[in-house]
């Protein structure tokens, strides 16, 4: 200690700054989804929009008394045990009220535990896994419909609309990619159905071939895939390279034009894909958000705009609750009702999952995803 | 032919294309460890730099020389990425391992992760991290016997990686330089004393070691068509895995190992399950390591790392 009397000069000062800062408080919300690595693309479209709807209000003024709101964003990388890392950090924030998050149901479920300890509320706009609210956590809310919504209606329309009986299923082996596929699976078979093969892929690989040659050899109509797009534009591309031929189906996991660009133009037509709600461009409601978004953005993520409604719906809960207590805004989340988001009316049920949200068909055309049908739950 | 052969040599073709890129990645990994005793865990990341490098030549190629024949813009490709990788591959030895010569082994193999960390975080922070298509340069044909076919890209691979691993095997045993290789391999501290420079062959191990993963990369960029800062990784453990398989320090070794590997994990995939693909390669690693650790045509080393 060669120089106490400065550092007790830093410390005081220090505590001087600190005490200055805090005379205006902010109420943090964060924002957690994959913002870098292979899937960062999507989780910083979740991201914008989120950051959308915390500009907006601080424009509005103080969201109570002097608090303003910041967003802070967290990186999980799609990985469940860096989501756990990163929830914990969130948690130890005491000014930090909420979190919108994660995006994969993996990261969700496994950070789930985290946020219902530290009595948080936990709203995600994008994990569809059924099984993340069965849990019985009561601080777990979600904007977007569940695979055991999202599933069957594939299920229906490849069974009633596209008459195939025999098909293939295929997963990346997550929490996300398997459920989605086994809702899938037995909505198809209690339709009557032949699954002729069911086989997984891991996530990161590239060569399918070993794998696409077994179901070219068992000449499957249709085959679904559980998963996200990096995979299935490989999956597509080597498929057809091999001379497969049978058409391709994904849930929203796969709903994304790098999708078209990995599978290659020619090969990613009339692959067909659910996706959570109908396209929002066809929504008066969301008109003026898109308007605003891709002057900004640019192109409006496949997740932009639930990041943005699952953000309103916690601003709004904090403004009701009018103070920097997760008690009261898990409170008051709860009682949201009829929200009025830009993809329709939010309202959620015990399990904390949004009720009547339909599901969209939509098919691969001229290098589009073009919107075929809604199907409502 | 019968529905059941055809599969089977499908799935031998597979499995040999995969398996012609983790040997040429393999001949980096066992090269380095003939002449330093160092497993380069950077070396997957070199692998995966040479994809991108072979991207971004390919994107000039076909934007500002259209109408240029593919087998030049491949020809082009390759160099490029060659150079490039050589040129990588010589700065990370002079400025991350060469400081570290003579230093606990140990030290010099936590640095080459270190180096993997530092190269992956670059390129994604260079190009980004979303995945990338890499537009198709050669013509899309098919040549086959009934359902069994290969495309044009895969007969490249082939034929590259073949001519690739004569060229070294006949460099090694026949130039002079490869004479100081094979010397410097066998007793480093002899070689000095009979006027060898030993750093300069270092250096030519690692520039050497550094294109063979590149061309793997460029070619796995044209097979795949899809690249990302994180490939080097995967492909990096299984060469790793490959060379270890083959007798780490082998030429040989690491050329057949590298193509067992790659046919026993097709074959494994396509006929017992593809949801453990990965878990086989590495069950037939610790199966070599029980039974034995030397590798095919390793010597016995009494070595740990």
């Amino acid at each position: 200690m060669r120089k106490p009397a400065g550092l007790l000069a830093l410390f005081f000062l220090s505590v001087f700054l600190c005490g200055a800062a805090k005379k205006e408080s902010t109420a943090v919300i964060g924002l957690a989804a994959p913002l870098t690595g292979d899937q960062a693309y999507i989780g910083l479209g979740v991201l914008q929009g989120a950051q959308m709807a915390v500009e907006e209000a601080n424009i509005r003024g103080p969201v109570f008394g002097d608090t303003r709101l910041r967003l802070e964003g967290l990186d999980d990388q799609h990985n469940p045990t860096q989501a756990v890392l990163v929830a914990n950090k969130l948690v130890a924030n005491p000014d930090a009220v909420g979190v919108i998050g994660h995006f994969n149901s993996s990261c969700t479920k496994a950070a789930s535990a985290i946020y219902h300890e530290a009595r948080m509320v936990q709203i995600t706009p994008a994990s569809t896994n059924p099984e993340i609210s069965r849990q019985g956590f009561d601080t777990f809310f979600r904007v977007c419909a569940t695979d055991d919504v999202q599933a069957p209606a594939a299920a229906e329309f490849v069974w009633n609309k596209l008459g195939k009986r025999k098909i293939a299923i295929l997963d990346d082996q997550t929490t996300y990619g398997k459920g989605i596929a086994d809702e899938f699976q037995k909505r198809f078979k209690f339709l009557g159905g032949e699954v002729l093969l069911r086989n997984g892929i891991t996530q990161g690989e590239k060569d399918f071939t070993p794998l696409l040659t077994k179901v070219k050899s068992i000449a499957p109509e249709l085959i679904f895939y559980g998963g996200v797009y990096p995979e299935l534009g490989l999956l597509i591309k080597q498929s057809r390279k091999l001379g497969l031929t049978a058409a391709w189906m994904g849930g929203d996991g796969i709903f994304d034009v790098t999708l078209i660009q990995i599978a290659g133009l020619e090969f990613s037509e009339g692959t067909y894909s659910t996706m959570l709600g109908i396209d929002p461009h066809e929504l008066p409601s969301a008109k003026d958000f898109l308007t605003r978004y891709e002057a900004r953005y640019g192109p409006i993520g496949s997740f932009s705009a639930y990041g943005y409604d699952a953000t309103n719906v916690l601003i709004e809960a904090i403004r009701r609750a009018g103070k920097n207590d997760r008690e009261a805004v898990l409170k008051e989340v709860r009682n949201t009702k009829d929200f009025q988001g830009i993809l329709g009316p939010i309202n959620f049920d015990e399990k904390g999952d949004a009720i009547g949200k339909s599901v969209g068909i939509f098919k691969i055309e001229n290098g589009k995803f073009k919107f075929l049908e809604e199907m409502k739950p | 032919m019968n529905a059941h052969i055809e599969l089977f040599l499908q799935q031998v073709l597979n499995g040999l294309t995969i398996g012609m890129i983790y040997a040429l990645i393999a001949l980096g990994y066992t090269m380095v460890y003939g002449v330093l005793q160092l497993i380069n865990f950077a070396h997957g990341e070199i692998f995966m730099v040479g994809a991108h490098l072979a991207l971004l030549m390919i994107w000039v190629l076909t934007s500002f020389f259209a109408g240029v024949p593919f087998w030049l813009v491949i020809l082009g490709v390759f160099l490029f990425a060659m150079a490039g990788a050589s040129f990588l591959g010589a700065a990370i030895e002079k400025t991350a391992y060469k400081p570290l010569r003579g230093s606990p082994k140990l030290t010099a193999l936590i640095t080459s992760i270190g180096v993997s960390f530092f190269l992956q975080n670059a390129v994604m922070l260079l190009c980004g991290s979303r995945e990338k298509t890499v537009p198709e340069v050669v013509p899309n044909l098919r040549f086959g016997l009934g359902a069994v076919s290969f495309s044009l890209v895969q007969l490249i691979i082939f034929l590259t990686s073949l001519g690739l691993m004569f060229f070294l095997t006949w460099f090694v045993k026949s130039t002079s330089l490869g004479r100081a290789m094979r010397a410097t391999a066998e007793n480093p501290e002899a070689a000095l004393l009979m006027g060898i420079s030993v750093n300069r062959v270092i250096r030519v191990t690692f520039m050497l070691g550094s294109a063979l993963g590149a061309v793997a990369g460029a070619l796995f960029a044209m097979y795949y068509g899809s690249i990302n800062f994180h490939d080097g990784y995967l492909a990096g453990i299984k060469a790793f895995t490959a060379a270890v398989f083959g007798g780490i320090g082998s030429i040989p070794g690491a050329m057949l190992g590298g193509i067992l590997l790659g046919l026993f994990e097709g074959l494994a995939a396509g006929y017992i399950s593809s949801e453990w693909k990965d878990a086989f390669a590495f069950l037939l690693l610790g199966a070599v390591l029980i039974f034995k650790p030397s590798g095919l045509f390793g010597e016995n080393l009494p070595e740990k790392v």
